[in-house]
């Protein structure tokens, strides 16, 4: 046990690649075997996930399960881990919406199942690194290393033009990423000047910052802080950096997109919460205006967009733009129902949203198209699956009891008495956003499920098979459940949310 | 009359690598044709033996041959690599020579005579010591480039490198006669000391210097010299395009680095700018026109003239961090491309064919080791972390970044990410398309189980495990790297 | 005595008419001949140098230009003389089996 607690994030990131190598060496034609050791993976890493939920101290701040070992002494890169109350549950995200996407990918991945496998689980490995990583190198390492796997599983696996989305993704992020490289190493050599002790540790540097032993002129601030935000901000997507994601998602194989969407999307929230924020404070002040009106338009652009796509998968995909304009607002106000609001929408959105993923691709593979006017009617074939359906689409639009309530609630509350000029007007152009939201579901839910069947080949879809239900009850049951007890999963994260508001550099701009 | 006494410790291993490559010639007539092989085999032990004379080194430092030979860590540093490079390709061509039946054992002995050049490039201490060298690398590589004698292609990129090849050769040589009449000597330290008494005719050095720029220029492929290169890396046998796209150009740039940081520090802001610009253009001639190739050969040789764009952001940032960072990446650079070659000359049929992008359909899944392991190799190129080749940019962009290289820096790494463009190329091939889908129609014996030979096997998984060692516990290296450059700066 | 100056002018000529063969000429043994050239005007600089300082250096530099130079004809012409036998020409011009 005592090893399992000190080295429980390596444990984490280390399973998914030793079960990759593993099934690296099984026999390509077996399928069954392959996809039983990919879950049994996924799910044993999902378990020891959650010895992060039950031993995490709540009302400690400050990082834990934390590892520390040089690793390029010379230079000061360190094999850093540890999360606190934020990156906890994007941990648990992560491991659980890997679970549900090998168990999804049972029926649809029929070519190259090893290798489908081998990158998922690749995959959940540096999305894991992500989260964990306190040293701004292993960070980066951890941040670009997951495109490989992202593109292969959209580039091989996905439909129609995979491959200019596949490219756009990898490209797109990329470009992102060569930025904030640059702004990671000029943040490394002024903490160096500065302190004559060079190193890549994130908490280290931000102390320095904190007590004021490094001071970052803000001019450098400026540029340092716009490095690191156009990498997020292409990842988040914000308007308008977003336009990778909708060919991205909309190619992508079910799996790929329930990740992109619950998991990826939320590293450019993740790092801008902290990153971006706690380092850079002065720059951060400068920005928040221009930032708050692109997260508004997003919220805006993205509910309009959405409401005339033809495409299921489309239209999903432009809801995530909607969603996470909302997440950016949330972290923006600077305070705590914002802040916390933000994070517990970042959850939300990767439930729902991942859940809205899967039942696309479920009647995908009964019908191969995914165009709404193709359907309608679907209640009467598949009652099990409208339901769900209705549910997933409830908590998405933000119903009371259902996840995306809370979330929405405590973001529109943190911006409605956030200390910035015109947060009123904020918080109704964002509420109407929430009132879109619900007009663009609720419109293709109706055009999808209700009414007459109008295509015959409609009538005879079969309803959800049992492991369909496997993969959807757990999300159903963590909207229902985050939804009605936000609690426990807020309660953890407070102390640390609080923290990174009362940091007094942060303090400062909240007035 | 006494002769004076000779130690031989100084250049041991260019010694043993001549020896043996002259042996390897001598067995040849008494060999027959179907026993070639095992000179093939003398020859790589030749290449061990060095690596173990190279050890020796490591307690003889010093100068030696009235100044002309330096042995330090730097030069031992650059053995090594030298003879790893030598090792590997050995290994990758012995099955590519039998098969385009050209397998005759001079092959391997001008590869150990280029490599005694490569060698006494990185020890050289004094200028005409580098033009020898360069020239004995220079001469064995012309006819390497030509071997495949009776195939169009290769003849012309004998004959193309051979005429560029001595024309710079010639460039860089008037730079070292300017730079004797200037400073009455073409010791490199001593140049250093008459350049800081500042006795001298500056007009003459600063000729000298540009004129040895544009021969160090040409041998590096550096913009705007760099367009011999694509076409003698088509139209060179495979293994020796690879050989050629690591081994010279590191030994151009070992003798690049000395001359430049040993001898002309006092001018360091003069060429300074030469390089940042020659740097940029590198880079993005490499990648712009890498971008637009369907031989895969023609790719990776525009892709290596961007990868000596990126070594140039690192020499300009002209400090001993950017000198190790770049000792570094070369080594980096040669296990990923040769590794790269390796796969190339396995996947390739007789005569050089199926050596376009597109024919690389369908690998994945007919031979998913090879094609993850060129994979591998092909992300390293580009410089994604947890390999070589991430590893060494980033320490290279690092030292550009301490000296405010910042433009120069970012420019670097946008042309990395727009490298991936073409570098995924192969990859979307390989596991995204089927065979034939592209259009071609393959020939019955396209479609043969592979043979890939032991030899092949062992460099391609010698590459891949070196490619990962090297971004996930660079360490070792680096610390080398970087005692070794504080000796050169 | 004739003036330093003098040799190291004619030998900049001399290089130069090797520079201006090697790009003009469009026979590759007139272009191998023009680097000769080059070469050999380069020993002339050698040799003027080091008559003028009055070291030995630069003579003894010319006999290893002389000898590499000499390598590298055998070389050049080895493959000039391959290229010949396949393509039956020694025009620059068709050496065009690959283009951009």
């Amino acid at each position: 046990m005592e090893f399992i607690d000190s080295h429980i994030l390596t444990i984490l990131i280390l399973m998914p690649v030793a079960g990759a190598m593993f099934l690296a060496l099984l026999d390509p034609g077996k399928h069954e075997a392959i996809r039983r050791t990919a879950l049994v993976v996924a799910l044993l890493t999902f378990v020891f996930s959650l010895h992060l939920v039950i031993h995490f101290v709540p009302h400690e701040a400050g990082f834990q399960f934390e590892e520390n070992s040089p690793w390029v002494p010379a230079f000061g890169m360190n094999y850093h881990l540890g999360i606190d109350g934020i990156s906890l549950w994007l941990v648990l995200l992560t491991t659980f919406l890997t679970s549900v996407s090998v168990l999804a990918s049972w029926k649809g991945i029929e070519k190259r199942v090893k290798e489908f496998f081998i990158f998922i689980l690749l995959l959940e490995a540096g999305m894991v690194g992500v989260f964990a990583s306190l040293d701004l190198f292993l960070f980066y390492v951890f941040w670009e290393v997951m495109l490989v796997p992202m593109y292969f599983l959209i580039g091989i696996w996905g439909h129609g033009r995979r491959i200019y989305a596949a490219v756009k993704f990898i490209i797109y992020t990329a470009v992102g990423s060569a930025f904030m490289l640059v702004a990671i190493l000029s943040l490394y050599f002024l903490n160096a000047h500065a302190t004559g002790a060079p190193t890549f540790d994130f908490t280290t540097i931000l102390d320095n910052i904190v007590n004021g032993r490094l001071v970052i002129e803000p001019r450098i601030q400026v540029w340092l802080f716009l490095a690191f935000f156009l990498s997020f901000a292409i990842k988040v997507p914000l308007f308008p950096l977003h336009t990778w994601l909708p060919d991205a998602h909309t190619e992508a194989p079910t799996a790929g997109s329930v990740l992109l969407a619950g998991v990826l999307l939320k590293m450019g929230t993740y790092g801008l919460l902290r990153f971006n924020i706690q380092l850079f404070p002065d720059a951060t002040q400068t920005f928040t205006p221009l930032i708050v009106a692109l997260a508004i338009i997003g919220i805006i652009y993205g509910a309009l967009v959405a409401m005339v796509q033809p495409d299921l998968k489309r239209l999903v995909a432009y809801s995530s733009v909607s969603h996470l304009g909302f997440v950016v607002l949330g972290i923006f106000v600077f305070n705590i129902q914002g802040v916390e609001g933000a994070v517990y929408q970042m959850l939300n959105h990767g439930i729902s949203t991942g859940a809205l993923f899967l039942i696309v691709g479920m009647i995908y593979e009964r019908r191969h198209t995914r165009e709404i006017s193709e359907f309608g009617g679907l209640a009467t074939p598949m009652p099990v699956l409208a339901t769900i359906f209705l549910i997933i689409t409830l908590s998405s639009i933000g119903l009371p009891l259902l996840n995306g309530f809370v979330g929405e609630f405590l973001i529109l509350v943190g911006t409605f008495g956030a200390a910035v000029a015109r947060a009123k007007l904020y918080c109704t152009l964002a509420a109407s956003g929430v009132i879109l939201g619900a007009v663009y579901m609720l419109w293709m839910y109706q055009r999808v499920i209700f009414g007459e069947v109008t295509h015959d080949v409609n009538k005879t879809l079969p309803d959800l098979s049992a492991r369909e239900k496997w993969v959807l009850v757990p999300m159903v049951v963590m909207a229902l459940w985050m939804g009605i007890y936000p609690q426990f999963f807020l309660r953890k994260m407070d102390a640390s949310v609080s923290k990174l508001l009362n940091a007094p550099r942060v303090m400062m701009v909240r007035k | 009359m006494t002769l004076p006494q000779v130690p031989i410790l100084p250049i041991l291993p260019e010694l043993i690598l001549t020896l043996f490559g002259i042996a390897v010639m001598l067995f040849d007539p008494f060999t027959a044709k179907p026993h070639k092989s095992w000179l093939s085999s003398l020859a790589f032990i030749g290449v061990l033996a060095a690596l173990a004379g190279n050890v020796l080194l490591l307690a003889a430092e010093g100068e030696y041959y009235n100044g002309m030979i330096i042995v330090d860590s730097f030069s031992v540093f650059f053995n090594f690599l030298f003879l790893i490079i030598a090792g590997l390709s050995i290994l990758a061509s012995r099955q590519y020579l039998v098969r385009e039946g050209v397998n005759h054992s001079e092959y391997y002995g001008l590869l150990l005579f280029a490599t005694v050049g490569m060698c006494f490039m990185g020890g050289a201490n004094e200028l005409i010591m580098i033009f020898i060298g360069l020239e004995i690398t220079s001469i064995s590589t012309y006819v390497l480039a030509g071997f495949r004698r009776t195939d169009l292609k290769s003849n012309e990129a004998a004959i193309k490198y051979f005429l560029l090849g001595s024309f710079a050769t010639a460039f860089l040589l008037y730079g070292i006669a300017l730079m004797y009449g200037a400073t009455h000597t073409t010791h490199l330290s001593q140049i250093s000391s008459a350049l800081l008494t500042g006795r001298i005719d500056l007009r003459l050095v600063l000729a000298g210097t540009a004129l040895m720029m544009v021969g160090f220029s040409f041998k590096v492929a550096t913009a705007p010299f760099q367009i011999w290169t694509p076409d003698v890396y088509e139209g060179a046998p495979i293994p020796v395009t690879g050989w050629m796209s690591v081994g010279p150009k590191a030994a151009g740039f070992a003798a690049f680095l000395r001359v430049f940081f040993v001898a002309l520090p006092a001018l360091d802001q003069k060429w300074f700018w030469v390089l940042w610009v020659s740097s940029v253009l590198t880079m993005t001639i490499g990648n712009t026109a890498a971008m637009l190739q369907s031989n895969i050969k023609r790719m990776l040789a525009y892709s290596s003239i961007a990868h000596a764009g990126y070594i140039l952001v690192a020499f300009a940032a002209l400090t001993p961090n950017g000198i190790a960072s770049i000792m570094f990446y070369l080594l980096a650079y040669s296990v990923m491309n040769l590794g790269a070659f390796a796969v190339i000359s396995a996947w390739s049929l007789s005569g050089e064919r199926r050596v376009t992008i597109d024919e690389f359909a369908g690998l994945g899944y007919r031979q998913p080791w090879l094609a993850a392991a060129f994979t591998v190799f092909l992300l390293g190129l580009t410089g994604i972390p947890l390999t070589a080749g991430f590893t060494g940019k980033f320490f290279m962009f690092r030292a550009a970044i301490n000296s405010k290289l910042y433009w120069l820096t970012i420019i670097a790494l946008l042309n990395s990410a727009a490298s991936l463009y073409y570098y995924l190329r192969p990859t979307i091939a390989m596991y995204m398309r089927e065979p034939g889908e592209s259009g071609r129609t393959s020939a019955p014996q396209d479609s043969a189980p592979l043979q890939i030979s032991m030899a092949t096997k062992v460099v391609i998984a010698v590459s891949v495990l070196a490619v990962f060692y090297l971004g996930l516990f660079p360490s070792t290296i680096l610390d080398f790297a970087q005692s070794s450059a504080f000796l050169v700066h | 005595m004739v003036p330093l100056n003098y040799f190291l002018i004619l030998a900049a000529i001399l290089f130069c008419l090797g520079v201006i063969g090697f790009v003009m000429k469009r026979n590759l043994i007139t272009m191998f001949m023009s680097i000769e050239l080059m070469l050999n005007s380069v020993n002339l600089t050698f040799v003027a140098f080091s008559r003028h300082i009055n070291v030995l250096s630069g003579q003894i530099f010319v006999f290893f230009v002389m000898v590499i130079a000499a390598a590298e004809a055998a070389v050049g012409l080895a493959i000039i003389v391959a290229f010949y036998r396949n393509r039956e020409s020694l025009n620059v011009d068709e050496v065009d089996r690959m283009k951009l």
